[in-house]
Formats: C-alpha cells, structure tokens, sequence
C-alpha cells in the first residue's frame, strides 16, 4: 500500500474519531460507559437474580471479557455497513480505493474498543485478580478479530450500497448471533454434544480465547483458534476479490 | 510531460450501467413476487471517441442524462467503461461537489489537512502551504480553528475551493459548481480557472450556460442521449444544441 493511502487512512480514522467526541458532552466517556453499564445491568440480572457460578471468576469481569469483544464486532459491522453511502459524494468524485473508507471506520472501533479496555484492567485490580504474561496475548487475538469483522464489514458495505435495508436484516441476525456466542454465559453450559456450534463460529472462538489468556491465564485452544483464523482469511479473501470486482460500480449506483 | 501530447483519450467507449428500481430488500421482494421490472440496463455512453491535448479547455453541454456527469466519472477514475479504453495522464482534481470531505464538527484548519489529504497531497505539503490556502480563502484566522458547522456556506464554499486549486492539477474537472455560491465567489473562480488555462492546466468544463462555455472553453462536445452530435468550435456546438431544443418544444 502506498504512502499516500496510508496517510489517508490516517486522517480519515482521525476524522471518525475527533467528530464523535466533539459531537457529544460526554465525548470519550460514552464509549467507555456503554459496555460498562450494560455489564452492571446483565450482571445483578445474571449473579444476583439467576445465580450464575462456578466460573473461576467474578461473573462481572467474566461478562465484561465477552462483551468488549462483541461490542467492537457489533458496532463496528454497524458503522463500517454506512461507510460507502455516507461518503457517496467522495465516491462519485475522485478515485481511491474504497476499502480505505471501511477500514478507517472500523479503526476508530478499535480506537473505542482500547479505551473500553482499560476498564477491563481496572475491574481486574478491582476484583483482585493477578496479571499474568498470557494476558500480551489479546493484541493478536484481537488483530485475528479485526480481520474478520473487516471481512464482514467490506461485504455489508458494498451490499448497502445496493439495497439500503440491509441493516435491518442485519439487525436480526445480529441477535440471533449474539445468543450463540458466549457472551453473556459459557460454552460449558451446553450439553457437550452441541458444542460443536461454537467451534463453527469464530465470534465464540475469539471470546473463548480472550477469556484464557486475560482470565485463565493460559495458553488458547489452539485448534479451536486456527479454525477461527482460517475461517477468517479465506472469508477475507472471497470477500476482498469480490469487493475488487464490484468497485468499478460503485459510483454508478450510490 | 510534453506540450500537445494527449491527456485524455477515449477509445470508442461504451457505458452500459443498470438502473435499479429498487432502492431496498423489501421493495425488490415484491417486485419479484409481482414480477414487476427490477432492473433496466441504461446505455449511458455510445461509441465516445475523443482526445484532448494538454492544455485544451474542453466545454460539455447537452439536455439533462446526455451522460455528461457519466463521462466526467470516467475520466475522474470512480467508474469504468463497459468497453473501449479510457487513457488518463495527470494529476486530476474534481471541483465537482466542492467540500465532499468536509465533516462539520472539525475545524478549518482540520479540514484543509483531511481534504487536501483526500485530494492525494502530502502532509508536508499543505503544511507548507497552509498559510496560503487560508489567506487565498478569505477566511478570518480567527474562525480557521473553529468548527466549520460554525462558517456561512459562503466561507465553506471558498474553503473547500481554496483547498481544491492549491493540488497544482494537470487537469481540472469541473461540474457546475459556479451554479453555487454568489458573484463574488463565481468572479474568484473563473479568475482562478483563467489563470489554470494560462499556465496550460488541462480543463473539462460542463456547464449549463452558454455564455459562460462560449467565453471559456476552447473546443466544445456536445452530447445527446450518450452520443456526441458535435466535437468543435463552441459557437457551432452550442448554435446546434440550441437548435436540437427548439425543435423538440
């Protein structure tokens, strides 16, 4: 990639960044207090009144390891998907290539998703957990992630530009995902024969692994991560070869 | 490059894109369940062929959907052709929808570095030039650290061309952008583009009004439902498309 791009990739990250903060009063700490609280309201919901246990740590920073991941994959398909039609009038005018739109959209996200991250470290020092080396481990887990919701973000960007509904249908399917992944429970709360379910989605792959290396303090399941990195560079091939293909068009149809 | 070389060529260029009726999942699901239209393939360029030379200021006139803004798309690099070749030489800048990357909440100067970044200047550049593309705006220093929601559209407008013509382009595409802005800015700009052609900046200008075409552009193409009915002197190009327009009322 030339210098150019990356300069631009820069400046646009930094513009998806700066308006967001300047737009609100709170700025910075809404993106920080979002998964926070939906984190206290599912806790006292799951500890206190269904009495979840059994998981070698506090339910909260349990929950909290889950959700980070999943907020950054949710919001990040959810803005990443208007990238190309809000920025229809670049795209009718003058050429680069259109990924650098998607990706600087979804860079910001990963901006948000370390701010989030520091709280995690907190609620560590809060519930008096030891740090441990594995935990350096999140950076590639994380850069694995990001590589698969590129994948699926460059897809849903380019069906938008198409049919503007799409986000709706996006919406459902969202919610189902969300109720097959561990987020909010653990995989050994399924019967062992259907935990094969997990294994097929790299969204439980990844959160299984952030959750050994950050709470358990062990290596990740290493076959259950190479499946969810395969999964993820053939999706990013398909979808990256496809994206090429259907480039020439997009600004004949936005 | 050398003077009279071609900088833009269009070999027998066709464009075919479809028109969807459809703008969402749902309308497309009944349309398919009534098996009503869907798509409709538009022939939007037919057998185009031209070149221009450096420093040519190139006039596009014709109705509404004669394929103008298509072939401005073309050259610009956002689309390709169906077929045929397009060969582009230079650096392109579009005064096309002037302040397309502007975002609102960031200041001036942020938004001189963000556009001028989009445009394919280095940092380094607009740095160094800074001080000019502020002072060739007319913007007050004072307000160039504030949040452009917070400029009149008078002030936007001349920022985001003061940016524009700051790329030092080989060519300029330019699309009735002096339909916005009031005369003092439309004086700015055809100065500004007066002085673009002395220094042989190549110019594919499509406007709506023939005194303005007639005064500036060299060699005008004028194009009906994606055909070129003339390639020539200005007068005859526009003499015949206002010929076209009486016999069609």
């Amino acid at each position: 990639m030339k210098q150019q791009h990356l300069t631009l990739i820069k400046y646009l990250t930094l513009r998806e960044i700066k308006a967001r903060y300047k737009q609100s009063f709170l700025g910075l700490f809404w993106v920080v207090l979002n998964p926070f609280f939906q984190m206290l309201i599912l806790s006292f919901v799951f500890s206190k009144i269904m009495k979840v246990g059994g998981l070698g740590v506090p339910y909260p920073i349990f929950l909290y390891a889950g959700l980070l991941p999943w907020t950054f994959l949710a919001n990040g398909l959810a803005s990443s998907m208007g990238s190309l039609v809000a920025n229809a009038s670049l795209i009718k005018q003058i050429y680069f290539p259109r990924q650098i739109l998607v990706i600087s959209t979804l860079l910001a996200k990963a901006f948000d998703f370390c701010l989030a991250f520091i709280i995690f470290l907190l609620l560590m020092i809060y519930f008096k957990l030891t740090f441990t080396w594995y935990m350096l481990l999140f950076i590639p887990i994380f850069l694995i992630q990001f590589l698969f919701t590129y994948a699926l973000s460059l897809l849903l960007a380019a069906f938008n530009l198409f049919y503007r509904d799409v986000q709706y249908l996006f919406n459902l399917v969202l919610t189902l995902w969300f109720y097959l992944t561990p987020v909010i429970y653990a995989t050994e709360f399924f019967p062992a024969r259907y935990r094969i379910i997990f294994k097929l989605n790299p969204m439980a792959v990844f959160i299984n692994a952030y959750r050994q290396v950050l709470l358990g303090g062990s290596w990740p399941n290493f076959i259950s991560l190479s499946i969810g990195v395969g999964l993820s560079v053939v999706l990013w091939l398909i979808v990256q070869h496809l994206f090429q293909k259907l480039e020439s068009v997009f600004a004949d149809v936005v | 490059m050398a003077p009279n070389e071609a900088t833009i060529v269009f070999d027998r260029v066709n464009k075919f894109f479809y028109l969807q009726y459809q703008k969402t999942l749902k309308e497309l699901v009944q349309a398919l369940f009534f098996k009503e239209k869907t798509i409709e393939k538009i022939h939007a360029l037919k057998d185009v062929s031209f070149s221009l030379k450096k420093g040519e200021t190139l006039g596009i006139i014709g109705p509404n959907g004669a394929g103008k803004s298509t072939l401005l798309k073309l050259i610009a690099g956002v689309s390709g052709p169906t077929s045929g070749q397009v060969k582009v030489s230079g650096r392109i800048t579009p005064l096309i929808e002037l302040g397309a990357g502007f975002h609102p909440e960031l200041t001036g100067r942020e938004n001189i570095f963000l556009n001028g970044v989009i445009l394919g200047l280095t940092e380094r550049y607009i740095r160094s030039k800074l001080e000019e593309i502020v002072a060739f705006s007319e913007i007050n220093p004072e307000f160039i650290d504030m949040p452009v929601k917070h400029y009149s559209s008078g002030m936007y407008l001349r920022l985001a061309f003061s940016v524009a013509v700051f790329t030092q382009p080989d060519i300029l595409l330019v699309d009735e952008i002096l339909a916005v802005g009031d005369t003092a800015f439309q004086k700015k700009c055809l100065d500004k583009m007066a002085q673009f052609q002395k220094e042989g900046v190549t110019i594919v200008y499509i406007s709506h009004s023939m005194d303005q075409v007639r005064q500036f552009c060299h060699r005008v193409i004028y194009l009906n439902k994606g055909e070129i009915k003339y390639d020539g002197k200005p007068e005859k190009a526009i003499d015949y498309y206002l010929n076209d327009i009486k016999h069609h009322s």
